[in-house]
């Protein structure tokens, strides 16, 4: 199960999260826990470049992109390997919808178009979509090409 | 020019700092939202809209009921206009909005014609949306389509079918197994997502069916699997599949290792690493199974992608738990992982080098670490010092570097934790390595000069008022001892002053000097400090050179040998009914109440650091001592040596629910029967237990207790008590029936019916075992209690335990057949081990301590011996012990 996909800007506000499975008076934990990691490590760290940390079962995997810092946390079958897949079709998404790595600016101007990505890759937990292609057309709810 | 020119770059960087949803309002968003009313909608606008609604939404603010409601019924409306982005986004809004049940009916209609519509996009949308807001009525209805859409030509509609049953297997799971056909078709899909999805769902549909999934995975490892995502739930079930097979026991072959093997060389690393971890993993793993797998993920120690790194590194850190030499080849490349700049990865390596390195690796390791060491954080730190801890029990004679080690990393800065790790680790040290202990100490002395938590300097006090008294020359210490007198604070002072009084009395040629410091705490200004000074000079003497007298030294420093949470119980108990007589310290149960089982939650689903504190324990044994001295007729029996747990005389579920403690006195037995009316439509009464004890001869019936009235799913309790000779452990078996007045109630008024009819209802019987005699009471320090214990009370003996399992299996028969404590770890048998040294530790009915050593062996024949060494205080109840064992 994907457990969290939370992106948040340079100084740790969130700007889009999705808990699946979580309970809710988990979710503030987590929302402090991943932000505190964030700032821990993500200072100077390249865009794209992928952090992973684990704790017991539950594995986390975060970068940067531009001016917001991403992170993915998974169990079971999304270990760390199948996380960075998943965080790899987040980023790319997110820079084919705003052009580039987004300044937070940037992202919230394409707030909605990021929100539908994302329902796009992440369905309740499993991921659904991994071809960015493919995800550019179905926000617009056009036919995959390649079928 | 330039001036308007500099003025146009300021206004853009204000521009960029700004957010479109800067003040955004959720009362003024609700006011926008009316536009979706609007007889001609406004595209772009209603867009905006939902955007904005979606940012209320993901920044954690909610709406009333009434709130959703409305925005919910204004969004349907949208289902008008056929603009594809606007179609998009309230899809997604529906979702987040999540309607309540009475409120989907509004929305059903259009989105089944969404789902029926010519537009693919617009089918598997609606089916995402649908299974999204729907339950398992509606379901049915439109199950049909869902199962067309699972075969549909158009990936994407067919992935959103297949996930959406994922999830719906969760909560309707009788509807998505007919399914399976389709679900099957799409499994051999050319599109590799759905060939995904539907590989995960079959596999759901069918974990339950051994064979189903072991043909799965025979077609799927000959056929082409497409997507490496897919590849890797194959590896996954098929590592499943391995495990319930076991080895071909004729060839010595495992079934699919060929095919785990093969995907080793896959293009994809996702699937590379799977099933090398998949390989790590096999039970009973032989060196030439992994050899392939740890060369692959020795590869991949030098990925430039971290994830690959850490995920290979973390794999390793595991094998190297139960093939230590399996892992050596890759030391090289984890050594200069120690510089990785993800500490995760770093100190990973760091811990599985400690554990495959060799003695002569260590002082090079050590080196290395120490580098390492300064910028990490506390809890890495941890990891490193609980690893090298272990490093050094490994190899005793690296006592030396890994010691200065640890008093190096002492010395530096760190938070609590991390020191108390440490200086538990020095503690353990000098405990098993008697060459390390002065040194040892003298760095605690060193330690405690300047450490700024008062529970780690009482803590080394305490030791060292322990250990420093034995060393060549104990006066070294005692000079860093009244150090803390000056100069700390109360707690710490009054804890110096009781270590200085163990070396005055257990070092007669200091006591002199000892008396001078301790007269000088006299005049302290802290109660608690000067009492223990007063106490202490007039107990030990008169200050000369003189032995102390015995009893006074196991007054004062005499360990108690009584659990501090059942002393912490009966002195609040003592304390809430106030009473003339005073606190008897005998009155303390002795009995170590064992934690309750934490239920196991979803591994992972919280991290420990964030997660609340478990619950206290609470007392079981008190509430029994309570509840029998209640009642008169046992309250003569004296004191209470043991209860119990509940044993269950009836099944689950059946019509009334009884379990029966077993509470044991000196000369009595008493058997409390705790029961349980699950008929709403009737009342017992005069409930009683017919005890049949034919099988338990030295046992006779004393008295009962009846349960006057047992009204429906109120538990209450009736009692029988036994008489048996005293201090002998009488063992037998007791056959129950449970015999009650029967009456009807109406359950509309809550009346009995005032005639009853006698019945009975056969219990299950139980036994009164060896066990049941013996108190789990573990010891802090095995080996200083065995040694302490009269040798003379020794008595060994060699059992054959017969062909076994594993060692396990052996270890824990005899472990539950004693009824003892496993004290220092020591129930837990590492995988595959042919011997294993077990500890226990209890108290024997009559209040006798008894300490076992058991070793277990086991031959190639899986035939297990065992010896066992007992001593006690009490000879005849070390020979006791070996009577449980040769008739158990």
């Amino acid at each position: 199960m994907l457990l969290a996909v939370l992106i948040a800007n340079s100084e740790g506000n969130i700007l889009v999260e999705r808990f699946n499975g979580v309970p809710a008076e988990e979710r503030l934990h987590w929302r402090s826990f991943l932000v505190k990691l964030g700032v821990d490590n993500l200072r100077g760290v390249k865009n794209e470049e992928l952090l992973v940390a684990n704790h017991k079962s539950v594995y986390i995997v975060y970068t940067v992109l531009g001016d917001v810092s991403i992170f993915v946390v998974g169990k079971d079958e999304y270990d760390e390997l199948a996380l960075s897949e998943a965080i790899f079709v987040i980023t790319s998404a997110l820079k084919d919808v705003c052009g580039k790595p987004p300044t937070e600016r940037l992202f919230l101007d394409k707030y909605g178009k990021i929100c539908l990505c994302l329902d796009e890759i992440v369905w309740k937990g499993l991921l659904e979509n991994t071809d960015k292609d493919r995800i550019k057309r179905l926000i617009r709810l056009k036919p995959p090409t390649d079928f | 020019m330039a001036q308007p020119l500099v003025k146009k770059d300021d206004d853009r960087d204000e521009e960029a700092d700004y957010s479109p949803f800067l003040g955004i309002e959720k009362g003024a968003v609700l006011q926008e939202a009316r536009v979706f009313n609007d007889p001609q909608l406004d595209a772009r606008r209603c867009s905006q809209v939902i955007t904005k609604l979606l940012y209320l939404l993901n920044q954690g603010d909610s709406f009333t009921k009434v709130e959703a409601t409305e925005v919910f019924f204004a969004v349907t409306k949208l289902f008008q206009s056929k603009d594809n982005g606007l179609r998009r986004m309230v899809y997604l809004i529906i979702k987040d909005l999540s309607p309540s049940a009475d409120e989907v009916i509004i929305v059903t209609s259009s989105l089944m014609k969404d789902m029926n519509s010519r537009t693919d996009m617009y089918r598997a949308n609606a089916i995402r949306v649908l299974c999204r807001i729907t339950d398992g009525t509606l379901l049915t209805q439109i199950e049909r389509y869902l199962k067309q859409a699972i075969v549909d030509k158009n990936p994407v509609v067919a992935s959103a079918a297949l996930v959406s049953g994922i999830h719906l297997l969760q909560t309707t799971p009788e509807i998505v197994k007919r399914w399976s056909n389709e679900v099957q078709e799409a499994v051999q899909s050319r599109a590799a997502l759905v060939q995904f999805h539907a590989l995960a769902l079959l596999h759901q549909i069918r974990q339950n069916d051994r064979l189903a999934v072991s043909k799965l995975v025979t077609s799927l490892t000959k056929g082409a699997v497409r997507s490496p995502l897919a590849q890797c739930l194959l590896i996954r079930y098929t590592s499943q599949v391995i495990r319930e097979t076991g080895v071909n026991s004729q060839t010595g072959d495992r079934p699919f290792y060929d095919y785990l093997e093969s995907c080793l060389r896959h293009k994809a690393e996702m699937v590379i690493f799977e099933a090398a971890k998949a390989i790590t993993e096999l039970s009973n793993v032989t060196t030439r199974e992994l050899t392939p797998a740890i060369t692959v993920l020795q590869l991949l120690l030098s990925s430039s992608k971290p994830v690959l790194r850490f995920a290979a590194v973390r794999t390793l850190n595991k094998v190297a738990m139960t093939h230590p030499m399996a892992v050596t080849n890759c030391n090289i490349d984890m050594e200069s992982l120690i510089s990785d700049q993800n500490r995760s990865i770093a100190t990973l390596a760091i811990t599985t080098l400690l554990k495959t390195g060799n003695e002569s690796s260590v002082d090079r390791l050590m080196k290395q670490i120490t580098n390492f060491m300064s910028d990490i954080a506390d809890e890495f730190k941890i990891v490193v010092v609980e690893a090298i801890r272990s490093l050094c029990l490994k190899f005793p004679l690296k006592y030396r570097s890994l010691m200065n080690f640890l008093s190096n990393i002492l010395r530096e800065e760190g938070g609590f934790e991390y020191k108390k790790a440490i200086v538990d680790s020095v503690v353990l040290l000098i405990r098993d390595i008697p060459d390390a202990k002065e040194s040892g100490l003298l760095h605690l002395c060193e330690f405690i000069e300047d450490c700024e938590f008062t529970y780690l300097s009482t803590q080394i006090l305490h030791f060292l008022g322990n250990e420093g008294p034995k060393t060549s020359d104990p006066s070294k210490y005692i000079r860093y001892i009244y150090n803390r007198v000056i100069l700390e604070n109360a707690t710490v002072r009054a804890s110096a002053v009781s270590t200085l009084a163990k070396f005055g009395a257990l070092v007669d040629s200091l006591k002199p000097r000892i008396f001078i410091l301790l007269r000088r705490c006299l005049f302290d200004n802290d109660d608690e400090v000067r009492d223990r000074a007063t106490l202490y000079l007039n107990s030990l003497g008169d200050g000369s050179v003189a032995e102390t007298d015995k009893d006074v030294k196991e007054f004062l420093f005499g360990s108690l040998d009584i659990p501090l949470t059942n002393m912490e119980t009966t002195l609040r108990n003592y304390a809430q009914n106030p009473t003339e007589e005073p606190f008897d310290i005998n009155s303390v149960p002795r009995e170590v109440k064992s934690l309750p089982l934490v239920e196991k939650k979803a591994p992972g689903k919280k991290p420990t650091p964030l997660g609340p504190p478990p619950p206290a324990p609470t007392s079981a044994s008190d509430a029994y001592e309570r509840l029998l001295s209640s009642i008169p007729e046992f309250a003569n029996f004296g004191k209470l040596f043991k209860s119990s747990v509940p044993v269950e005389l009836t099944e689950a579920e059946t019509e009334y629910a009884v379990n029966v403690v077993k509470h044991i006195f000196d000369h009595y037995v008493v058997f409390q029967y705790n029961c349980t009316n699950t008929i709403p439509e009737q009342l017992l009464e005069n409930v009683t237990v017919i005890v049949d004890a034919s099988e338990a001869e030295e046992f006779s019936e004393v008295g009962v207790k009846p349960l006057k009235s047992l009204p429906y799913d109120t538990p209450a309790q009736t009692f029988v008590a036994f008489e048996r000779p005293e201090g002998t452990p009488a063992v037998g078996k007791f056959s129950n029936t449970l015999r009650f007045t029967v009456k009807e109630v109406d359950t509309s008024t809550g009346e009995a019916e005032d005639d009853g009819v006698e019945d009975e209802y056969q219990l299950e019987d139980f036994e009164v075992v060896a066990a049941d005699y013996i108190l789990k009471v573990g010891v802090s320090n095995f080996r200083n209690a065995w040694e302490s214990m009269d040798p003379d009370t020794e008595r060994i003996d060699e059992y054959g335990l017969g062909p076994r399992e594993s060692l396990v299996e052996a270890v824990n028969a005899v472990i539950s057949l004693l009824g003892l404590q496993p004290c220092e770890g020591t129930e837990t048998v590492p995988n595959n081990s042919r011997s294993h040294a077990c500890l226990l530790s209890g108290v024997y009915i009559g209040n006798a301590k008894v300490l076992v050593r058991l070793s277990f062996g086991m031959d190639s024949s899986k035939e297990v011996a065992m010896k066992l060494a007992v001593r006690s205080d009490d000879v005849n109840v070390s020979e006791a012990i070996h009577e449980i064992v040769a008739s158990g």
